[in-house]
C-alpha cells in the first residue's frame, strides 16, 4: 500500500521573503499557525493512553502575541513540540506558513526549523561557545556569509542588551543573561514564529518580567509570538490572548482567566509577588 | 565547509584528552599493521633476491667421458642466459668442503666418491626463475648429468612463507581496520554525548544532518591520518634502530639489507587511517540524537 503523499523538499520562506510578508496585507492577516483537530496520545508504561491534546482547534494570526498556559502536564511544551516537529500529531493536522507540518520528511524539518525561534526554560545554550558564536549558529545553518552574520549577530544582541557581550564566554553568563542568549538566537533569524517554552521558568520573578518585556518588544517589532508559561503573574501583566490547556482540551480566552475559578488557579503558579506584576486586572469578555 | 572545519578544530581542542586516547590506541594498532607489512615487504625483497640469484650445480655422472663433460662446457658456454662456467672435480669438491667446515674429522674420512663432479653456472640474474627451471629441466636430461641443484627449492619455501606473512597480515589488517572503527566510533559516541547540548542546539536552529555531522566526521578523519601517522613514525625509529645494532648480523644471514616501507605504503596507510577515521566517525554517528 503506498505511503501518505510526503512534501516536497523546499524551504519554507527563501531568506529575504518575511520581510516582504510583513508588509503585505494579506500576509498580515493570514494564520501562521493553524491546529486543525489536533491530538496527541502517549502510551503510558501500563498499556493506558494519556490523552495529551483532545482534538484542538487554532489559529494564530501573523504579528499576535499568544500565551499558551495549563498546569504542569497540561500539554504546553507538547503543543510546541508538535510544532517544531519534535513530536507528531497522532490525528488532525497543524499547518504553518499554510504547510502541513506532519507530511513534512525528515530532510524537510531543518527548513521548518529556521522559520522557527525556539526558547528554552533551560536555555539550551552552549557553555563553552562565545555569546556570538551561539547566536550566530542560527545563521550559519543557512549559510550566510560571515560578514552578514557578523553585523546580524550585532543587531540581534544589542536588543537584548547584549551588546558588546559577544566574545564572552556564554557558559559564565547569569541566568537572565542566557536567557537573552537564547532569545538573540531565536530572533536573528527573523523566523516567523518565536516558540517560548517556559522561557522564565528558571528566572526569578523580577527577571521573569524583564524577559517578558524583550518577548514584547520582539513582538512589537512585528514578529509572532507564542510564550508557554504555568506563571500566572506573567499573564496579568497585560491584556493578551490566551490559549488554557486543560485535560487535553485547548481554551481560547482572549483575555482574563477569572473564569477558569479556582480549579484552574490551584494549578498555576501563583507564587510570585504580586507587588511587583503590574496591577492591571484583565477585562472578562463573551 | 569552513565553519564545518572550525567546529571540527574546536571540538578537538575541547576534548583534546579523549582524542589524544585515541590517537594512541590508534596508532597501537597501525604499528601492528606496519610491523606485519615490514615483514611482508622484506620477505618479498628476500624472495626476489633469491629468486634472482641465477646459480646452479650440475652433477655429473661418476662414469662420464671427458668428451662429454667438455661438450656439455662447450654447450653451456653457448647459451645466452649463462653468464659463467666453471668445472668442479670431485678433488675440488671435496677441497672447498673440508675447507668450509674447518678441517672436520668426519669429513676427511668420507669417501672420494662422496663428492661428485660438478660444473658451475652462473645464469644472468635478469632471468626469471621459469626460464631458469626450463634450462635445467634441458640439462638434466643430458646423459652425462648425474642432477642439476638450484635455489629454486628455496624461493619455493620463502614463496610459501610470504603467501603465509601476507595471510597474517591481510588478516592483522581486518582486525586493525575493526579496531579502528571501534575507537574513533566510541570516541565519537563520548564526544557526541559530552557535546549533546551542542548536537541539540543544532538541531533546533534547523541543522541539516550534515551540518551537524561534518564536524564529527572530519575530527574522525584527523584522528585516523594522525594515529597512522605516530603510528609509522613509531615504526621508522624502531626500524632504524634496530637495523643500526644488527645491520651487518642480518646482512650476512640472509643476505639482504633490510628495508624500509615504501613511500607508497606509508602514504597507504595514513590514507587509510584517514579513511578509516572518517568511516568511525560516521558510524559512531549513526544513531544521532535527534530533538
Amino acid at each position: 500500500m503506498a505511503g501518505p503523499a510526503r512534501a516536497p523538499l523546499t524551504p519554507f520562506l527563501r531568506a529575504g521573503s518575511r520581510d516582504a510578508l510583513r508588509g503585505s496585507e494579506t500576509a498580515q492577516k493570514k494564520a501562521v499557525l493553524v491546529f486543525d483537530g489536533v491530538q496527541k496520545v502517549y502510551r503510558r508504561s501500563g498499556g493506558t493512553d494519556h490523552h495529551v491534546l483532545r482534538g484542538v482547534d487554532l489559529e494564530i494570526e501573523r504579528g499576535e502575541f499568544v500565551f499558551v498556559t495549563g498546569a504542569s502536564g497540561s500539554g504546553k511544551s507538547t503543543m510546541l513540540k508538535l510544532v517544531y516537529r519534535a513530536e507528531m500529531v497522532d490525528e488532525g493536522r497543524i499547518l504553518f506558513c499554510g504547510r502541513d507540518v506532519a507530511r513534512l520528511t525528515d530532510d524537510s524539518i531543518p527548513f521548518l526549523r529556521r522559520n522557527l525561534g525556539i526558547v528554552f526554560q533551560d536555555f539550551k545554550i552552549v557553555p563553552t561557545w562565545s555569546v556570538a558564536e551561539n547566536v550566530a549558529i542560527a545563521l550559519e545553518v543557512i549559510g550566510l556569509s560571515s560578514r552578514l552574520i557578523r553585523q546580524r549577530v550585532a543587531v540581534a544582541l544589542e536588543r537584548v542588551g547584549l551588546s558588546g557581550r559577544g566574545g564572552d564566554r556564554a557558559g559564565v553568563l547569569s541566568g537572565g543573561e542566557q536567557q537573552r542568549v537564547a532569545i538573540a538566537r531565536a530572533i536573528v533569524g527573523e523566523p516567523a514564529l518565536v516558540l517560548a517554552d517556559e522561557p522564565t521558568g528558571n528566572l526569578d520573578p523580577a527577571l521573569a518580567l524583564d524577559i517578558l518585556g524583550l518577548f514584547e518588544e520582539i513582538h512589537a517589532s512585528g514578529t509572532t509570538v507564542m510564550f508557554a508559561t504555568h506563571d500566572r503573574t506573567l499573564l496579568d501583566v497585560r491584556q493578551r490572548r490566551i490559549l488554557v490547556l486543560d485535560e487535553g482540551r485547548c481554551t481560547d480566552v482572549h483575555t482574563g482567566l477569572d473564569h477558569f475559578g479556582d480549579e484552574l488557579d490551584s494549578d498555576l503558579d501563583d507564587s510570585a509577588p504580586r507587588a511587583i506584576v503590574a496591577p492591571t486586572r484583565l477585562r472578562r469578555v463573551g | 565547509m569552513s565553519g564545518s572545519i572550525e567546529r571540527a578544530k574546536r571540538g578537538l581542542l575541547a576534548e583534546w584528552r579523549l582524542h589524544a586516547l585515541s590517537v594512541v590506541s590508534l596508532a597501537v594498532a597501525f604499528v601492528c599493521l606496519g610491523a606485519a607489512l615490514l615483514v611482508v615487504v622484506n620477505l618479498h625483497e628476500l624472495k626476489e633476491r633469491w629468486g634472482k640469484t641465477g646459480r646452479a650445480s650440475v652433477y655429473l655422472k661418476d662414469g662420464a667421458a671427458p668428451a662429454q663433460v667438455e661438450a656439455l662446457m662447450v654447450a653451456l658456454k653457448g647459451t645466452p642466459e649463462v653468464r659463467g662456467v666453471r668445472y668442479l672435480s670431485p678433488q675440488d669438491a671435496r677441497a672447498v668442503v673440508f675447507g668450509s667446515s674447518g678441517g672436520d674429522a668426519t669429513l676427511k674420512n668420507l669417501p672420494q666418491e662422496a663428492f661428485p663432479a660438478s660444473i658451475e653456472i652462473d645464469v644472468a640474474p635478469e632471468i626469471a626463475e621459469a626460464e631458469v627451471q626450463g634450462i635445467v629441466s634441458k640439462i638434466a636430461s643430458l646423459p652425462a648429468v648425474d642432477a642439476v641443484e638450484t635455489y629454486g627449492t628455496w624461493t619455493a619455501r620463502l614463496g610459501s612463507v610470504l603467501h603465509g606473512g601476507t595471510l597474517a597480515a591481510a588478516a592483522l589488517a581486518a582486525i586493525v581496520f575493526g579496531a579502528v572503527l571501534a575507537v574513533v566510533g566510541s570516541t565519537m559516541r563520548l564526544a557526541l554525548n559530552r557535546r549533546r547540548t551542542e548536537v541539540e542546539v543544532l538541531r533546533l536552529v534547523g541543522a541539516s544532518d550534515g551540518f551537524v555531522k561534518t564536524p564529527y566526521v572530519l575530527e574522525g578523519t584527523f584522528q585516523g591520518a594522525l594515529g597512522s601517522t605516530v603510528a609509522v613514525g613509531i615504526l621508522a625509529f624502531l626500524f632504524f634502530f634496530i637495523r643500526s645494532r644488527l645491520d651487518t648480523e642480518l646482512t650476512s644471514l640472509v643476505g639482504l639489507d633490510l628495508t624500509f616501507l615504501p613511500p607508497l605504503v606509508v602514504l597507504g596507510m595514513v590514507a587509510t587511517g584517514a579513511l578509516l577515521g572518517a568511516m568511525g566517525g560516521a558510524l559512531g554517528l549513526r544513531r544521532l540524537t535527534t530533538v
